[in-house]
């Protein structure tokens, strides 16, 4: 009796605990919803509430009519699909042999993969917008989808591997004996299986080529200016447009969370198996 | 050669072909860049000058003052993210089986794009409007709301500019570090318990021991990657007030588009991979190749 006692004060003393430190993670993002929903106009009152006073959607309406927003956002969703796309179809074959058949160049193209996923992105930025500016590529979108397929690769070889590595060798040689080529083997038994590894992956690519930042600041100007620069520029070019700089945050934050806490098991599965793994 | 070995070959062929264009040819033209004085916009007029580049680099006063406050930065937000994460990685696990929502709203950081977790921390911090004063003020910790100037204190800006970062990044140490905790057999701790151990020695001699490879690659993976940060800075500060908040990767991007100075970018540029090369190798050979072995 005196034991089960004693376990639940400590068990509300941790609850309390978790709650306390689960709850000040979230209030900062919280922080911004509310105010992405005040008017305008109090957005900068002093001193500052939490709670918006009035609900408003003024902000929304500013950044969804200015040009430079969707168009932004357009920029942003194509330049992740084809990433996503041109890294998962060079990646997953790679990764897929680098996996299954080990030898000296696999294990030496793996490595170089881990060792790419430590350089700087400036460092290859730098050289990235001269080969771009040679080829005439500056600000255009497939120019940009060749500098963040540079950082998607590696991760997406990294992740896979990771998953390739749980599918036993045995599936290709049943499908092998069955008369599959090796070919056939992977693209009709493998991949199949693979679909969830896939889709964890396709998500991790996406959403690091939606994020990416420093890239889009150095080799884009006008034409095919991604939805991170526009934010940025809500601080810069038009003054102190905190109003506007939040809804469009809120806009270009949430369909990522949304997803993301759909995917919640697999995406941190995913996360923690990379990272350990790379 | 084999059918097995033209297979691989062919399934490696376009990955190959996509780093060597993307990463092995762009740094190799870094590498050619860095002996040359040449400017951004006129890049075919270039004169060889050797290792002058890198000699100004590696003897410019701002250019070190940047690396120096790199690695202030990484420290500092490596040691936070550490403790509030393993912290609350040992809370979850103290959750028998009600974790769940707990991880569930502590992933929510992890999910906000980097540049939009750096407005909203400027936001915060911003002197006048930031409400995080306001809530000091209202906790007692200061009297009055402008007491703290955040973003705009050149002695205090470096570190002020890393909360946004351990904000973003606490979560991923947890994860990480509450999935090594699950790994840890039970039966351990428990005999641990049956030998009189309380829960401090506990910890200390038998989860600590276990943990250290799970604590060996969240700190080189949340290292390399605080010594890349570029964005979260950029967006708070530009680097200032008065370059306080100038960290590496920013001096180059800086050097490159403000000065239009390839060559000397370059030469930093190529410095600064030279030592995540080595922070990359000594991750290989401490953590990912024993683990294959």
């Amino acid at each position: 009796m005196r034991r089960a006692r004693r376990f639940n004060i400590n068990g509300i003393l941790v609850n309390a605990a978790a709650l306390v430190l689960v709850l000040s993670y979230a209030l900062p993002y919280v922080y911004l919803l509310m105010t992405s929903i005040k008017p305008a106009a109090d957005v900068q009152q002093i001193p500052p509430s939490f709670l918006p006073a009035v609900v408003s959607l003024e902000n929304f309406r500013e950044v969804l009519q200015s040009s430079a927003l969707p168009k932004a956002f357009a920029s942003s969703l194509t330049v992740a699909v084809l990433t996503t796309v041109l890294s998962l179809a060079v990646a997953v074959p790679a990764a897929y042999v680098a996996t299954q058949y080990r030898r000296r160049i696999t294990t030496l193209f793996l490595l170089f993969a881990l060792v790419t996923r430590m350089v700087p992105s400036v460092s290859l930025g730098v050289p990235l917008f001269q080969l771009l500016k040679s080829l005439g590529l500056l600000d255009t979108i497939p120019g940009l989808v060749l500098a963040h397929t540079s950082a998607a690769v590696p991760l997406a070889l990294l992740l896979m591997s990771a998953f390739f590595e749980g599918v036993p060798k045995e599936l290709e040689e049943a499908a092998r004996m069955d008369g599959c080529t090796r070919f056939q083997a992977f693209r009709k038994i493998v991949l199949p299986v693979m679909i969830g590894g896939i889709a964890v992956t396709a998500l991790f690519t996406f959403i690091t080529s939606w994020n990416e930042f420093l890239y889009a600041l150095l080799l884009t100007s006008e034409a095919t200016k991604t939805a991170p620069i526009v934010i940025a520029e809500y601080n810069s070019v038009y003054g102190l447009a905190w109003g506007a700089m939040t809804a469009a945050a809120v806009l270009y934050s949430l369909p990522v969370i949304v997803v993301t806490l759909a995917l919640q098991k697999q995406i941190v599965g995913g996360l923690t198996f990379g990272a350990v793994k790379g | 050669m084999s059918g097995e070995d033209r297979f691989v070959l062919c399934m490696l062929a376009p990955a190959f072909a996509i780093l060597g264009l993307l990463v092995a040819y762009p740094v190799g033209l870094l590498v050619f860049d860095s002996f040359f004085k040449v400017d951004t916009i006129t890049p075919h007029i270039r004169e060889w000058v050797g290792l002058k580049n890198y000699i100004d680099a590696l003897t410019s006063k701002r250019v070190a003052e940047s690396a120096l406050r790199t690695i202030q930065y990484s420290v500092f937000a490596l040691f936070f993210e550490f403790a509030f994460g393993f912290c609350a990685a040992l809370l979850f696990s103290a959750l028998p089986g009600r974790s769940r929502w707990h991880r569930t709203v502590f992933t929510l950081p992890l999910m906000v794009p980097p540049i939009v977790a750096g407005l909203l921390w400027r936001f915060l911090l911003v002197g006048n409007i930031g409400i995080l004063n306001y809530g000091l003020v209202h906790l007692g910790i200061i009297t009055d709301p402008d007491a703290i100037a955040w973003l705009s204190d050149e002695d205090i800006v470096i570190y002020s500019v890393s909360f946004a970062d351990i904000w973003l990044t606490t979560s991923f140490v947890a994860l990480v570090s509450y999935a090594g905790l699950t790994n840890i057999p039970k039966d351990l701790l428990e005999a641990a318990r049956i030998d009189g151990a309380n829960a401090f020695n506990r910890f200390w001699h038998v989860t600590l021991p276990l943990m250290r490879p799970v604590i060996a690659v969240i700190v080189i993976v949340r290292a390399v990657d605080a010594a890349k940060t570029f964005d979260l800075i950029w967006i708070q500060t530009q680097g200032g007030p008065n370059h306080a908040s100038e960290v590496f990767s920013m001096n180059i991007y800086q050097r490159m588009v403000r000065f239009g100075d390839l060559g000397e970018a370059s030469a930093s540029a190529a410095l600064f991979l030279i030592v995540m090369m080595l922070l990359a190798a000594a991750a290989y050979w401490k953590i990912w190749r024993p683990a294959h072995a």
